[in-house]
């Protein structure tokens, strides 16, 4: 009881010195530098594309903007600590989907997917099938007959268990009506060496992952709205008649304490580094998706992915 | 000729000083357990931005490099790995400064990184491209017998106590497989508590296990912690050079293994430290000295680990998949300067390329007289310290580092938790380094086996994926002949006369440490601690098999094979303490030690969960005061101990400044600060 009574003290002590700040106008925020922590290990899509941010952050807010890592648990470590932050607008969170909604459908990871506010989801890297350059395999639609014919003996590698890779197999599989396998491995990196390696016969990656292996990988499809910018010789899954838009997704996280005015405001810093040319051609070229899913579009846009989340997870068996 | 011209790209002022710096830095983070080489790299990629390209990557490698090779420090001084790649350092280095060998150890450890480092950026110099396909050959199956060669060093270690040992790694393989499952994605192990999600972490779990024990053993006796020779014997270079030159197969041994080792992603320089180890003992004509404090053992995992970054940049700059952490870290660098990487970066960006390469030579060779001056200065602080002065610094040492690896306060409580276990364990025979092996193997071990069996079911090719493939037929081999070397060697040595030692080896023989066990030829009697244990083995085991069910197929294989072997080796254990049989636990001790110990322990543990609470430095200051006074056996002045509470606060201060202010971490506030 005691520690509660001093946590309470506590937290009332972090509002009362976060009141000043938040009752400052709005329009000179940031007047300090702020901080920007990353869920996960240095190196991967969310902290390239943060520094991506990092880079032209002070050309938009006058501030630097410092990133911090607290990686684990897939994410979860950092985003149950979330809330416990003071809500002065100077910490935000990477946050990302599938994991915010699959993670705690799958069991209690110490948050539930309403008590994170995510201000801007800014860009997804979207799914991608990808092959060695010399597989039999030319086109999508190889890859299906030889999956109908062969139930089962097409292994996809991808990252992790029950993640967006994964979902994406599932997805694939209930569209084109075939049987594959799906081998997690520890990551994009592991993965795509399985591939290349010809561990198995196709990858189920991000479209990024490609990028950096030039002729050595052939993509099949890729699962976005419209042909990728980086790529735009490989059709996407829509034109090829599957209906699979999607990937991991990316954005930027406040405590639940942050006031309105703020989490528009740093949703709107997140826009205008979205619309800086620079930015937008080393994230085109890096093969990442921007988005515009903005703080006055959120609620619209979590609710149409926990929908569209749910029917596939189910097929994973997560919750269960 | 335009090799040439890159070379003297790389010998501007700018970038020797870069290279010079980074060396230094990187040493010094090293040799701190827990601040780790990812960490010192991701908080300089930012500086980098405004750098040229070329010279931003050779400040990060120089760091990198460092950080690596700095790991040897903890390991030989204070018994800790500094970093996960010197685990095996930690062996016949920790030995080595016990008995007064620590400066010779430290020589010999630089001498061997700086080899290894040479080998491994060689390679990438001018066998980049071909030697990239060696991390595409290696699949699933490979992977796993590659784990499993590396546990087979269990059986070397616990000679004459093998089933210790097993169980020890049965122990290691359940804690690595806490948390949520990469195969499978299960929730395992976690009792039900969100904060198990993310696993138990291997550097805190190396921190507590190693370092723990020590700081309590200190604590215990007036015995100064590393023996001194009066005549300090300096450097002892000569005499380092030529050990290094006689094992001059086992440098170049261990630095192709760490070449090739650090070129597989996810394998890195703990796996590559621990193979050479294992090899380097199977070769040596001495490898009954192993684990007592032979030079060869430094040597090996040193050079070894040092390879893995030049063997790392090769797939990382080739094909774009980065071989260990800090590669990927330094491929998001690369990435954000708007250099594109892959197969066409040797051509198209060659200049880069090169002068990376030449900056990442010429630190890896200034890595020898700076490491050598960092490398004395750190043992002599150590043997001059007081031990009211050494207790505390280690033990917030261990808290810093094991906080730093995360910015997670469980991480600590998990590091003192396993550190107090291991403790005991080690009391009833049971050596800390099986359970690491497990727990570094573990993961990799489990992976490895769950996808080849996902492909082989899929392919209809069961038993060709596992045995069927020939790098696999040879990592196979290579696994029986080290699990049955011994053996042999056993067996030549009874017929052949005695191998004369060397005096080194001779000092081994003469000052062997911990091998204060009872003799095993006593009364027959029943040995009580080891059928507690044993009986507790079972019951975990019990628990963790219960735990499987429910789990998706993929997820459960693993625990619960492991589960039933701990059950099976434990039942064995207690069948041989109620016989009489087997090793057995030190006998008790006086009751004075053991209370300075136990005052230490609960302070050390009051600190971790208080932490939390009321602050990071007002919690370490407390406990830094009150360990320095618990250490302290003979009565001193007062102006000592004014000089020692300044130092107390110059030490929490000026960490605290550096996780704060320097490494960005994300600090425990709580009321305090």
């Amino acid at each position: 009881m005691k520690i509660r009574t001093l946590f309470a003290a506590t937290a009332t002590l972090a509002a009362l010195a976060a009141w000043p700040v938040a009752s400052q106008s709005t329009a000179d925020f940031p007047t300090k530098a702020m901080t920007y922590i990353i869920p996960f290990d240095a190196g991967g899509e969310s902290d390239i594309s943060a520094r991506f941010q990092q880079s032209v952050w002070k050309k938009y807010t006058g501030q630097d903007v410092i990133i911090q890592y607290q990686p684990g648990a897939g994410g979860a470590q950092a985003w149950s600590q979330l809330n416990d932050i003071a809500g002065d607008g100077y910490t935000i969170m990477g946050i990302n989907l599938p994991h915010t909604i699959l993670q705690p459908m799958e069991g209690n990871v110490g948050y539930t997917t309403d008590d994170l506010t995510p201000v801007n989801y800014f860009h997804y890297t979207p799914n991608a099938i990808l092959v060695p350059a010399d597989s039999e395999f030319k086109t999508l639609q190889d890859l299906i007959d030889y999956a109908k014919s062969n139930p089962g003996m097409v292994t996809f590698a991808g990252s992790g268990s029950k993640s967006a890779n994964n979902l994406a197999q599932a997805q694939f599989d209930a569209a084109a009506g075939t049987t594959t396998t799906y081998v997690p491995f520890s990551g994009t990196g592991p993965s795509i060496t399985a591939v290349l390696g010809k561990q198995t016969t196709a990858g189920f990656n991000y479209a990024t992952s490609a990028i950096a292996q030039g002729d050595a990988l052939r993509i099949l499809a890729v699962a976005a709205e419209e042909r990728m910018p980086a790529f735009p010789d490989v059709p996407t899954f829509k034109e090829l008649g599957l209906d699979l838009v999607g990937g991991a997704y990316r954005g930027v996280a406040v405590p639940a304490s942050t006031p309105e005015d703020l989490r528009q405001r740093i949703s709107d810093i997140v826009s205008e580094i979205n619309a800086d040319p620079d930015f937008v051609k080393k994230m085109e070229d890096g093969g990442f998706v921007l988005t515009d899913f903005t703080y006055d579009k959120m609620p619209e846009f979590i609710a149409r992915m926990k929908e569209e989340y749910a029917t596939s997870a189910k097929a994973l068996g997560i919750g269960q | 000729m335009e090799l040439l011209g890159y070379f003297l790209d790389a010998l501007t002022p700018l970038n020797l000083a870069l290279a010079l710096v980074g060396v230094v830095l990187g040493t010094v983070i090293g040799a701190l357990p827990g601040l780790s080489a990812t960490m010192a790299v991701a908080v300089l990629v930012p500086f980098t931005f405004s750098m040229d390209p070329a010279s931003g990557l050779i400040a990060l490698g120089a760091i990198y490099t460092g950080a690596i090779y700095g790991g040897a420090f903890a390991a030989i001084l204070v018994n800790t790995p500094g970093t996960p790649s010197s685990i095996a350092t930690t062996f016949d280095g920790y030995p080595m400064a016990r008995r007064g060998d620590g400066g010779l150890a430290v020589t010999l450890a630089t001498l061997a990184s700086v080899c290894g480092g040479i080998v491994g950026a060689l390679a990438l110099l001018f066998l980049a491209p071909p030697l990239a396909r060696v991390a595409l050959a290696f699949g699933p199956p490979e992977y796993f017998w590659l784990a499993i060669f590396g546990l087979t060093l269990i059986a070397a270690l616990s000679v004459g106590n093998t089933l210790k040992g097993l169980i020890g790694a049965c122990l290691g393989l359940l804690l690595s497989m806490v948390g949520v499952a990469v195969v499978g994605g299960d929730v395992r192990l976690t009792g039900g508590l969100p904060a198990f999600l993310g696993g138990i972490d291997v550097v805190s779990a190396l921190i507590g296990l190693y370092c723990v024990p020590v700081i309590l053993d200190l604590v215990a006796t007036r015995a100064a912690h590393l023996k001194v020779e009066l005549d300090d014997r300096g450097y002892r270079l000569r005499e380092a050079f030529g050990i290094a030159w006689a094992s001059k197969f086992n440098v170049a041994r261990s630095s192709v293994i760490g070449t090739v080792v650090g070129i597989l992603p996810g394998a890195g320089g703990s796996i590559a430290g621990l193979v050479s180890y294992t090899e380097a003992r199977r070769a040596s004509t001495r490898s009954a000295n192993f684990g007592k404090g032979e030079p060869d053992g430094v040597i090996a995992t040193e050079a070894a680990n040092n390879a893995t970054v030049g063997g790392g940049f090769i797939p990382t700059l080739v094909l774009g998949i980065p071989g260990t952490p800090p590669d990927a870290i330094i491929l998001g660098a690369l990435l954000v300067q708007g250099i594109k990487i892959g197969p066409q970066l040797f051509t198209s960006e060659a200049n880069i390329v090169y002068t990376f390469i030449y900056g990442l030579l010429i630190a890896t060779i200034l890595m020898l007289p700076a490491g050598l001056l960092i490398g004395r200065y750190a043992y002599r602080s150590i043997i001059a310290f007081p031990k009211s002065l050494l207790v505390p610094t280690i033990a917030f040492l261990t808290v810093v580092g094991s906080f730093a690896i995360n910015s997670n306060v469980l991480d600590v409580q998990m590091m003192f938790v396993l550190g107090i276990v291991g403790w005991v364990l080690n009391r009833y025979g049971f050596q800390p380094s099986p359970i690491v092996l497990g727990l570094v193997l573990g993961q990799i071990a489990e992976q490895g086996f769950v996808q080849t069996y996902l492909i082989g079911n899929a392919t209809g090719n069961l038993l060709g994926m596992y045995f069927g493939r020939p790098i696999s037929i040879g990592i196979i081999l290579a696994a029986l002949l080290s699990l049955g070397y011994p053996f042999y060697a056993e067996w030549r040595m009874k017929k052949k006369p005695r191998q004369p030692l060397t005096e080194i080896a001779m000092q081994a023989e003469s000052h062997p440490v911990r091998t204060d066990r009872a003799p095993q030829d006593g009364p027959r009697t029943t040995d009580r601690g080891a059928l507690i244990a044993g009986a507790a083995f079972v019951a975990l085991g019990a628990v963790a098999l219960a735990n499987t069910t429910g789990l998706s197929p993929m997820g459960s294989v693993f625990p619960r094979a492991i589960s039933i072997l701990l059950i099976l080796l434990s039942a064995g254990l207690m069948v041989l303490s109620v016989t009489g049989r087997g090793v057995r636990a030190s006998p008790p001790e006086a009751a004075e030690t053991s209370r300075r110990r136990l005052l230490l322990g609960a302070v050390f543990g009051l600190w971790v969960f208080v932490m939390p609470y009321l602050g990071f430095a007002v919690t370490g200051l407390a406990a830094f005061l009150g360990m320095m006074v618990i250490a302290e056996h003979d009565s001193t002045s007062r102006l000592v101990w004014l000089r020692r509470v300044l130092i107390a606060l110059g030490v929490v201060g000026l960490f605290w400044l550096l996780m704060a202010r320097v490494l960005l971490l994300r600090m425990p506030a709580g009321l305090y600060f």
